[in-house]
């Protein structure tokens, strides 16, 4: 614990130390003025290394700066503002004592100084630091521990959001998404497509080149379709195994089957090497559309099934096409 | 102060904290007499009363209670101007620090 001596008589400062000293208090610092005390403190040079004080006592009749004017400039400083600053005083004047505890004095001491007196004041003036310091350390650290659990709690959620092997949003996004932009579709009263796809021969390409590329394949696509999609709005997710599903907000059938064939061209550009394909050399996609006008009646589950009944006649037609579902 | 007292010593008991640093602060208190006998030709007050203020708030933690008391004397009697009370105190307190015995606690 380190305490300040400010007093500007020699006799008075050198006693004060030794009773302090004598009371296992180590750390006294004497200074005979109010300047000198800003200097210690720092007050003066904002670069000058501060030191570190718990405690101040503080004279209050001193030349040039009074201890009152003093105790008002050290409270001003931020950092300083919890220090405890302990007037002494020789007189008990109202006036003075108010203008001392108004200047951010905590406690007063008169003189001739009573040493039990003293004693009890510095003890429980630095109980009241040591309390303020180790409650702000307690405050700082909930404050560091709720940022971190914020910042994991953001990751986690972006995390259950998210495919892990491809990256692109999970079939848990799907469901929330799609059914906001099929509320939205009924309130605006505008279109909504879907574009359900899946990779042909899947089972044959594991097979053929082992799980590992098989998860490079499903990776490549995702990527390459995910930036396919232009608009803000539209997303792709993994639907399941190697079935993906697009939906398109505010686009019409017409919008989403030039995406469906955006889908085929970028599958045929990244020309991955399938030799056990019924279909191509290369790997290929098959492709469902649906599109819809929802209203209050119509059923999100039943149009989900359209476009994957679609999907199911692209498969059954001979793979590496687009079929489109029934319109309403 | 009646002739008899004059001669007998003041025993002061000095607290174990202030052993080492009373030679320092008897000398201070010379140091003082000086300053206000200098103060007093050239009616000074306010030095004379800020000497006597310093002195009134150390003596006692000291264990000099008659540095404090006469400390107190001149510093009022200063307030007033009051030249003879404090050639007075001066003259006690040159015989209280004359006649001191310590007696360490």
């Amino acid at each position: 614990m380190d305490i300040l001596i400010v007093d500007d008589s020699e006799d008075q400062l050198l006693v004060l130390k030794s009773i302090l000293n004598e009371k296992g208090y180590e750390s006294i610092h004497l200074v005979s003025s109010a300047e000198e005390a800003f200097d210690f403190l720092g007050l003066k040079d904002k670069k000058k290394k501060k030191g570190e004080i718990d405690l101040i006592l503080m004279d209050v009749i001193m030349p040039k700066t009074n201890g009152i004017e003093a105790c008002e400039r050290i409270k001003r400083e931020n950092a300083l503002k919890d220090t405890p600053i302990i007037m002494i005083t020789a007189n008990r004047e109202e006036a003075q004592l108010q203008a001392a505890f108004q200047a951010g004095a905590m406690d007063y001491i008169t003189k001739p100084i009573n040493i039990t007196e003293l004693l009890a004041r510095i003890r429980s003036a630095l109980r009241l630091k040591m309390e303020t310091d180790s409650r702000k350390e307690r405050e700082r650290e909930l404050t560091e521990m709720a940022e971190r659990l914020d910042a994991a709690n953001k990751k986690l959620t972006r995390m259950s959001y998210l495919d892990g092997l491809t990256g692109v949003p999970n079939r848990r996004y799907f469901e929330e998404f799609f059914a906001r932009e099929w509320k939205n579709a009924i309130r605006l009263n505008s279109p909504l497509s879907l574009i359900m796809f899946d990779i042909d021969c899947f089972k044959a390409y594991n097979d053929t080149y082992g799980h590992l590329n098989g998860d490079d394949c499903l990776k490549k696509i995702a990527s390459s379709l995910e930036n396919a999609l232009k608009r803000p709005r539209d997303f792709l997710c993994r639907y399941g195994g190697e079935e993906f599903i697009a939906v398109l907000p505010d686009t019409d059938k017409k919008g989403a089957l030039s995406v469906a064939k955006r889908f085929l061209e970028k599958t045929d550009k990244l020309k991955i090497v399938h030799k056990n394909s019924t279909v191509s050399k290369n790997v290929t996609i098959s492709v469902g559309v649906a599109a819809i006008n929802p209203d209050k009646k119509s059923k999100p589950t039943s149009f989900i099934g359209e476009v994957d009944k679609a999907l199911y006649e692209a498969k059954q037609s001979g793979r590496n096409c687009i079929k489109e579902g029934f319109t309403t | 102060m009646s002739e008899k007292t004059e001669r007998e010593k003041i025993k002061v008991t000095v607290p174990s904290y202030a052993i080492q640093l009373v030679p320092n602060f008897l000398k201070n208190r010379e140091k003082d007499i000086k300053e206000v006998e200098k103060s007093l030709k050239k009616e000074d007050f306010e030095t004379i009363q800020r000497l006597g203020h310093s002195m009134k708030g150390s003596g006692s933690i000291y264990g000099f209670d008659g540095i404090t008391e006469l400390g107190k004397i001149i510093e009022s009697s200063a307030k007033s101007k009051n030249t003879s009370e404090i050639k007075n105190s001066l003259a006690e307190l040159k015989d209280y620090l004359n006649r001191i015995e310590i007696v360490n606690e």
